[in-house]
């Protein structure tokens, strides 16, 4: 076969990393330049190029380029969307300002709403109505929206997104009125609500529909101007662009659908996760990728990772009930579920006004970054703490490129935490990494034990530059048997881009009591959704034998209006499927809420539809067996601080890459690579596996 | 922590964490099993958890009318039920208005924690009930006496060793019209306390119930003191405002308030002394309420990091006169006591402008805006009740426009979405809207208020509108003018009229209710806004053209999208003379 090659562009704010695989040797090669923020495409063909020299192959054997990318997410953020009109039923067209009628935060007086997105005069009230049925009341006014067509024009709008009430269940008025718009107005890009988001609640609806449509103009002439490179740089391979559910679309699916790419870089990590587990033969698997200034926790069950449709773009992310809807723009389109919290390397410590200690809400960024960053920081940050406790080598940071100043990070902990507390710096480091801690142990839970889930059932794999040298202490504390961690842990999420299938996903409303519902019916409903899909795959170029479709339902007892997602399998169904099904609702409402009512009425929601075009995946790179000793590995000694021992203890230090098939590390110990540290605990031991992966588990003597 | 020797300070913060993460965990799993919209979609609901002693430890919620509401009844209720007769797998239900209590709505169930043989505390939860019987659908409607409100439920068991009492959930659903809703709630109220219970043993195992108790007490300590500290800050003196709530729903005398808030060294008082006495009619809030508001003013002055517990209501102090309207005693009706209690915010605010004129807002909608209905459902033949409540203009500030059609202070529930509602229930929801011109006009002017229309089909209704705002709008500061008053219309074939704000009506098919709220104060000389914030809010239909001149002496070019800078400036400069 012609081509040999995938490589991976993930373009972050920072930093833009590219990841290069061998698909007949699994060899991976990985690089970074810096993002180039004005223009995102000059960084990625930047670091097309530098991976194309450095790896010396013919641009020709790339067969996949897979692309994760933030731009979707930051035109919202930073308000460079393209000018847009909103047309919905007469009566409504405030629906956007509305919002949901909260405040974001509770008991500041000077807050402010998200500002639409859409001006109010370029939203439209048309005379149409249909009840909850989708029968109609009024019919669609077309001259009304012929004139809405018309102040569009002239108001210079790129992009219309249309939603009209009940337009899940009953689209013709849309379809209609997207006919309409687009002979009135022909050079504008239509987004009908029906089309990308037909799930009841026309809030969500219309918000996620508008998103689509605000960001479409400026995602498709992003991936365009990225086609027009890579073709004159004699790039042939497939272009595809991960998704915030995880999954590939086409550049050209994405053009038209941009608002599944919202969120689609820290998706990648959670698909590494799942794959390397899968490699390894777990199915079942939290992730936990802790960077610079956050720290994402995602579950994977049975390989397939959590998913979640009430997300806002453009939140800030906060755990837990307390914190206010309301804040950013909401989107009904999956996303992978993570908990992100602001605890990373960068996270800055400090002594609250009642005299206690407190890790985060601050970060003190890449600029000046941590105190020992020797930038000018003076505030003391988790990295700082774990130099201090010597968990950090400061000479060999990112393999040398920074050389960490202890002084400078003493001297910031000692000035803003331990004098305060009246605690040596040590002590005080060592609380800066155990409160951080347990933040984190709070995110795990609200992943896990919060959604009915046993840690003990999952592994963890840590990853991220500073996950390795954090995840050891966490699965303790939650009782996670195994922990993983991968070779490379700083380009672990970027792998994700590499092991992922093309995925389109479908849905539509169908509300009805379960035990009334012909599965014939049903059925239909089902292949009229994989149709499409089928039609989307085939035109991609995928064979039939590649294809996969997953039925998935949203389910709840009468009355609710949360729903749990429940697997169907993926052929016709009968009644006794459709029984066992139900069964697996009521043990999910238990195992999610605690309680079941198998007494109660249950309906269906919505369907929902995968359809995957699998895509082969690369090999892992298995170690050479070089047949070194352990002792070779090892590279020095340094005093380690862990809490279990009391205090320093004099810990040997590995080189990661002179660890061999089936090294055993025993803790207290560190093992260093280029962009990661990892630390085992006294009590753990580490067990190189054939892939280079570090098992952590706990000495069964102790 | 330097007050603590005993407690290292890296201990305190790993399991201060772990008890807020307990009530955070309760809150997920009432809201996620929960039945009626109220609860699951618009969060009106508070879980806590407390110390042997009775002293909140920590609490969640997402409304800020909460603040209070459970440490007052919590307490109270356990020592009425006696505390020896709460074993493990045991709880109790409440609703009390007297006794720590709002209005019947609010059930509180409470059960205590045990952990290996040992009381370690109680956790609890409070959730508004779309419906506790009594006169109304929704149980909200203009009554004299709260007997016709609905049921009162004086501490009575309900879980008994880990059992649902029957006997007691069947007379309780027997008063009720939503059974099915009301009973999947007691459910999830149900599991939610099992599930804070099962953390809180969980948490023992792993550090042990002494080192708790002790993190406990100093949490407490803590909040206290970081309360304090941020108290201090403000400046000092002695501020007055007044303030009504505009008729009772049986007579037109408004309900006078008043506040006098006092910040000095001690801290914070609230001196409500001058507030009518209470009434035979829906304006009455309970000590608890008028708490809440208090404790809900302390926390927009301080740090809003600061947690909610013990330590933290015990800064909130506050004079009541007893049988009033702030601090109602049986047998007076409750259920409008929220009307009362949001107005009692803004007057506190409106006191503590000349402190602090930069931290606080003009009025605001100041009414929970209550909408209630009910009847038979043609489809299923079955009695329904629906209640929610519909948001207004918020008031201007210092420096920004009051954001539209937005909650106020300690109510902050989302919308019930149209599709579901009507989905769900025999009506249409045939318009939500901004209603422009509404705001009250500033130099930041308040922001626009909200029109629903409800019209129901093929059966007759109940319609219970529960508000106020009707007579005067919601006041401006520092120049700023009045929002526009609320309006509540009723729409026949033939006629229109506008309804009292509290109120009860009999609808037949093809009516409608138009229910519009206040727009909110502004803030500031209308003469000094800035004249491109007036072009924008004319460009977008918020203000009119010939408002924008009369009010605010813009004249607005409307053919170009233009502020005519010469006609202004002759405009301003007459109008200020």
């Amino acid at each position: 076969m012609a081509f040999q090659y995938r490589l991976g562009i993930d373009i972050g704010g920072t930093f833009t990393d590219a990841t290069l695989i061998n698909e007949l040797t699994g060899e991976i090669q990985v690089g970074k330049v810096s993002s180039t923020p004005s223009d995102p495409s000059l960084g990625f063909l930047e670091a097309v190029h530098r991976m194309l020299q450095k790896s010396k192959i013919n641009p020709e054997k790339v067969g996949y380029i897979v692309h994760g990318t933030t731009v979707a997410t930051n035109s919202i953020i930073e308000g460079e969307i393209a000018r847009t009109g909103f047309v919905t039923t007469d009566g409504f067209r405030d629906m956007l300002e509305i919002a949901r009628q909260v405040r974001p935060s509770l008991y500041d007086l000077q807050f402010e709403k998200p500002k639409p997105l859409v001006p109010r005069y370029l939203c439209f009230g048309v005379p149409e109505r249909l009840d909850a049925t989708g029968q109609v009341l009024t019919p669609l006014d077309e001259d009304a929206l012929r004139k809405a067509a018309m102040s569009m024009r002239c108001e210079k709008v790129e992009s219309i997104a249309v939603c009209f009430l009940h337009s899940y269940i009953n689209p013709e008025h849309e379809k209609r009125a997207g006919q309409i718009l687009a002979e009135a107005f022909p050079d504008a890009m239509i987004s009908l609500s029906a089309e990308v988001a037909p799930e009841f609640r026309e809030y969500l609806r219309a918000s996620t529909t508008v998103i689509n449509a605000c960001i479409r103009p400026v995602v498709a002439r992003y991936l365009q101007s990225i086609v027009d490179r890579l073709t004159a740089e004699g790039l042939k391979g497939e272009l595809l662009v991960m998704q915030s559910s995880g999954g590939v679309l086409t550049f050209s699916a994405a053009s038209e659908k941009p608002v599944f790419l919202i969120e689609s870089g820290p998706a990648a990590g959670v698909i590494s996760s799942t794959y390397l587990g899968g490699v390894l033969g777990y199915q079942d698997v939290i992730s936990f990728d802790m960077g610079g200034t956050t720290a994402k926790v995602g579950l994977v069950q049975d390989g397939t990772p959590q998913v979640t449709k009430d997300y806002e773009v453009g939140a800030t992310a906060q755990a837990g009930i307390g914190r206010s809807r309301g804040a950013g723009y909401p989107i009904r389109t999956p996303v992978i579920d993570l908990v992100e919290i602001g605890a990373g390397g960068g996270s800055i410590a400090w002594v609250d006004s009642g005299g206690v200690l407190r890790v985060g809400r601050q970060s003190a960024g890449a600029d000046p970054g941590p105190a020992c960053y020797g930038k000018g920081g003076k505030e003391p940050t988790i990295t700082d703490a774990n130099l201090v406790l010597g968990r950090l080598n400061p000479s060999y940071f990112l393999g040398g490129e920074i050389q960490l100043d202890i002084e400078a990070a003493h001297r910031a902990i000692k000035n803003r935490c331990a004098d305060a507390l009246k605690l040596d710096v040590v002590q005080a480091a060592h609380g800066i990494v155990e409160i951080a801690n347990s933040a984190m142990v709070n995110a795990l839970r609200l992943v896990s034990v919060q959604r009915g889930y046993d840690p003990r059932e999952f592994v963890l794999m840590g990853f991220g530059g500073a996950g390795p040298v954090h995840a050891n202490r966490l699965a303790a504390e939650m009782q996670i048997p195994i922990t993983i961690i991968p070779m490379s842990p700083g380009t672990t999420s970027a792998m994700g881009l590499l092991v992922t299938d093309l995925k389109h996903d479908y849905s539509t409303t169908m509300i009805a009591q379960i035990h009334t519902v012909n599965p014939n019916t049903l059925d239909q409903s089902f292949s009229n959704l994989e149709t499409q899909g089928r039609a989307s795959l085939a035109r991609e170029g995928v064979k039939e034998e590649q294809m996969r479709f997953v039925r998935q339902a949203d389910v709840r007892y009468v009355g609710q209006s949360y729903e749990l997602t429940i697997p169907l399998p993926s052929h016709e169904l009968d009644t006794t499927e459709i029984s066992k099904a139900l069964e697996n609702f009521h043990r999910e409402h238990d195992r999610t809420y605690g309680y079941s009512a198998p007494q109660e009425p249950v309906e269906l929601v919505n369907l929902r539809l995968s359809a995957i075009g699998q895509i082969t995946k690369p090999h892992l790179h298995k170690l050479d067996n070089k047949n070194n000793e352990i002792g070779d590995a090892k590279k020095a000694t340094r005093s380690v601080y862990f809490s279990e021992s009391d205090g320093f203890v004099e810990c040997p230090i590995y080189d990661r890459y002179h660890l061999g098939s089936g090294h055993n590390v025993k803790g207290p110990a560190v093992v260093e690579e280029i962009d990661s540290t990892t630390v085992i605990h006294p009590g753990y031991y580490a067990l190189v596996d054939e892939f280079g992966n570090l098992m952590i588990a706990a000495h069964k003597n102790t | 922590m330097s007050t603590n020797p005993d407690i290292n300070p890296i201990q305190f913060e790993v399991i201060r964490n772990a008890l807020m993460e307990i009530t955070e965990e309760m809150a997920i799993a009432l809201r996620r099993s929960a039945y009626s919209t109220n609860i699951k979609t618009r969060a009106d609901f508070s879980c806590a958890f407390f110390d042997r002693q009775l002293q909140a430890v920590a609490q969640a919620f997402t409304q800020p009318a909460h603040l209070g509401s459970l440490s007052e009844l919590v307490p109270q209720a356990i020592k009425t039920y006696g505390p020896e007769n709460m074993g493990p797998g045991d709880a109790i239900l409440t609703n009390d208005p007297y006794r720590g209590g709002g209005h019947l709505n609010d059930i509180t169930l409470i059960s205590p924690v045990y952990s290996n043989g040992e009381l370690l505390g109680y956790v609890a939860n409070l959730a508004h009930h779309v419906d506790v019987g009594g006169g109304a659908p929704a149980s909200i409607g203009a009554f004299q006496e709260v007997f016709q409100e609905g049921i009162i439920i004086h501490p009575v068991k309900l879980v008994h060793a880990g059992e649902m009492i029957d006997d007691v959930m069947s007379l309780l659903l027997a008063q009720i019209r939503s059974k099915r809703e009301t009973a999947g709630d007691f459910r999830a109220q149900i599991a939610a306390n099992r599930t804070g219970a099962r953390r809180v043993d969980e948490l023992v195992q792993r550090v042990g119930a002494d080192l708790i108790t002790r993190c406990m007490n100093q949490l407490i300590e803590y909040t206290e003191t970081r309360t304090r500290t941020e108290l201090a800050r403000l400046p000092k003196g002695v501020f007055t405002a007044d303030g009504c709530v505009d008729n009772d729903g049986f007579t037109d005398k408004p309900v006078n308030l008043t506040a006098t808030v006092t910040l000095d060294d001690t801290g914070i008082l609230f001196d409500f002394t001058g507030c009518d006495p209470q009434r035979p009619a829906p304006v009455n809030s309970t000590y608890a309420q008028t708490f809440a508001a208090c404790a809900y003013a302390i926390k927009c002055l301080i740090d809003p990091d600061v947690p909610v517990n013990s330590g933290f209501y015990r800064a909130v102090r506050l004079i009541t006169p007893k049988s009033s309207v702030v601090n109602c005693s049986p047998p007076a009706p409750v259920v409008g006591g929220w009307e009362t209690q949001v107005r009692l915010n803004e007057v506190i605010f409106r006191a503590l402008s000349s402190a602090v004129p930069d931290q606080i807002a003009a009025e605001t909608k100041g009414m929970m805006a209550q909408v209630g209905f009910g009847g038979i459902d043609p489809k299923s033949g079955n009695l329904y009740s629906y209640y929610e409540t519909v948001a207004g203009g918020y008031g201007a500030r210092a420096a920004s426009d009051g954001p539209e059609a937005v909650q106020c202070h300690g109510q902050n529930t989302e919308n019930a979405p149209i599709e579901e509602i009507e989905i769900n229930y025999p009506v249409r929801i045939e318009r939500y809207e901004l209603i422009n011109d509404s705001e009250g006009p500033g130099r930041f002017r308040g922001g626009l208020g909200l029109q629903r229309d409800y019209t129901f089909l093929n059966h007759e209704v109940s319609f219970t509108i529960l508000a106020d705002r009707d007579r005067w709008g919601p006041r401006g500061l520092l120049g700023g003018k009045s929002g526009l008053k609320a309006s509540y219309l009723h729409k026949s074939r033939n006629q229109k009229r506008a309804l009292g704000s509290k109120t009860t009506v009999e609808l037949i098919p093809g009516e409608v209710i138009s229910y519009r709220t206040s727009g909110g104060g502004g803030y500031g000389l209308p003469y000094d806004r800035d004249p491109q914030h007036v072009l924008d809010d004319v460009r977008n239909g918020k203000v009119s053209a010939q408002r924008a001149q009369q009010i605010y002496g813009v004249v607005i070019d409307t053919s170009r999208w233009e502020v005519n800078q010469v006609d202004s400036e002759a405009l301003r400069s007459a109008g200020k003379v």
